[in-house]
């Protein structure tokens, strides 16, 4: 696969450089900020640009960065790297762009398969979530009665966790011993107990169910 | 300059130095620690499978990640990133969250100084620890006249009044004040 980095510090980009090189990746172009990030791209789009959030321009280079290199390039993945998983971000990154995206912690990528299952996934156009943030997320609604997500069953929970995960329906059903058919139920209840009718495709709806879901978190409703 | 003015001031550099501390944390050892997460897995790339080499890496990696989330929990309290960078209303919502605590937040006021944005932070961190019941947070901007300044106005609804106290340990050092009324308390933080 191509891809290009742009990350401030400078041992975090030779580490990231070295696990790339090693999954077999081609590294086009590395660099300290935004802007160069997008001057290297501007001719040459990558299958994924990996982006730190907290970069030049300060303070959040990676979003502002991110939204011009979707302008410009909109079938270019963007995988952000981050010291934090938070929802605040998650929202924003979803609000940059509901495919083809994905919301790291740094170190999490560390071997060779997870950085090159998060990489292919995006290139396949998933949304791509850490895991823990995801987690946090839905198995901790807030006590309120007004929450959307209180409507749902637990199973139906599970089945939005993993959907915030980015999971495919065929992931989702190996992840929780069912078939195919059941999460196809699950999701259809899911979406009618959020609101989620109409003529929208189902990729779309499957982003706003978890984008609804964030933001109920976020006391948005 | 008064005694009191010259002690608001040194109290404000105090939070202005915390922040630099969280900065310097997130760019200098949280940075160094995820890139050795990242050299452990191009070694693991390299070494011969399946072996002890290959656990004590692995072994390795989970004690760098465990290293990571302690770092991030000592740098939230410090000053959490997000609040400097998005200020009150993402920072509480992210807190809240995390710690699944039944608040309502209702968070209309601007952007503060660090000072100001820490000390109503951190304020509602305690109450948030101690307060068993629901919480109804509003926290607004009123605008100072001409020759006043503005102040961040923060009103906890379902606070036992006995938090009254640790609030006013943040608000007080800034000039604040800090009234109790049944069933809420209700805190003034100055800015400068």
């Amino acid at each position: 696969m191509r891809v290009a980095l742009a990350e401030d510090g400078a041992l975090f980009r030779q580490g990231l450089v070295m696990l790339l090189e090693a999954a077999g990746h081609e590294v086009v172009a590395c660099v300290a900020g935004g802007d160069e990030l997008v001057a290297a791209l501007a001719n040459d789009p990558v299958d994924v640009a990996l982006l730190d959030i907290r970069m030049p321009p300060e303070p959040d280079g990676g979003l502002v960065t991110a939204e011009r290199l979707r302008a410009a390039h909109p079938d270019m993945g963007l995988l952000f790297l981050s010291h934090y998983a938070e929802s605040h971000y998650l929202v924003r990154i979803l609000e940059i762009g509901t495919e083809k995206v994905g919301y790291r912690l740094k170190e999490k990528v560390g071997s060779v398969e997870v950085l090159s299952d998060t990489l292919s996934r995006i290139a396949d156009g998933e949304i791509v979530i850490e895991p823990v943030l995801a987690k946090r997320l839905v198995e901790r609604p807030r006590n309120d009665r007004k929450d959307v997500v209180a409507r749902l069953s637990d199973r139906e929970r599970d089945v939005l966790r993993l959907m915030a995960e980015g999971r495919s329906n065929g992931g989702i059903a190996g992840e929780l011993y069912v078939s195919g058919k059941a999460v196809e139920k699950h999701i259809a209840s899911i979406f009618d107990k959020l609101g989620l009718h109409g003529d929208a495709s189902v990729h779309h709806r499957r982003v706003l169910a978890v984008l609804t879901y964030l933001r109920s978190q976020r006391g948005e409703n | 300059m008064s005694d009191a003015s010259d002690d608001r001031r040194r109290h404000r550099e105090r939070w202005r130095r915390r922040l630099c501390l969280e900065r310097q944390l997130h760019d200098g050892a949280a940075l160094r620690i995820s890139s050795m997460a990242l050299r452990l897995g191009a070694l693991d790339r390299d070494a011969p499978a399946p072996g002890a080499l290959r656990r004590d890496i692995d072994a390795l990696q989970d004690e760098v990640a465990a290293a990571l989330e302690e770092l991030r929990a000592v740098a939230g309290q410090i000053y959490p990133p997000l609040l400097h960078e998005a200020g009150l209303g993402p920072a509480l919502r992210e807190l809240v969250t995390a710690r699944g605590a039944d608040v309502a937040l209702d968070v209309t006021a601007d952007r503060a100084e660090p000072a100001v944005e820490g000390a109503v932070y951190f304020a509602l961190v305690d109450c948030l620890e101690s307060s068993p019941g629901p919480l109804a947070v509003r926290i607004r901007t009123e605008d100072g006249s001409a020759s006043e300044e503005d102040v961040v106005v923060v009103v906890i609804e379902g606070a036992d009044p006995v938090l009254a106290p640790s609030v006013l340990d943040e608000a007080g050092p800034l000039g604040g004040t800090v009234d109790v009324t049944s069933g809420s308390i209700t805190a003034r933080f100055p800015c400068a």
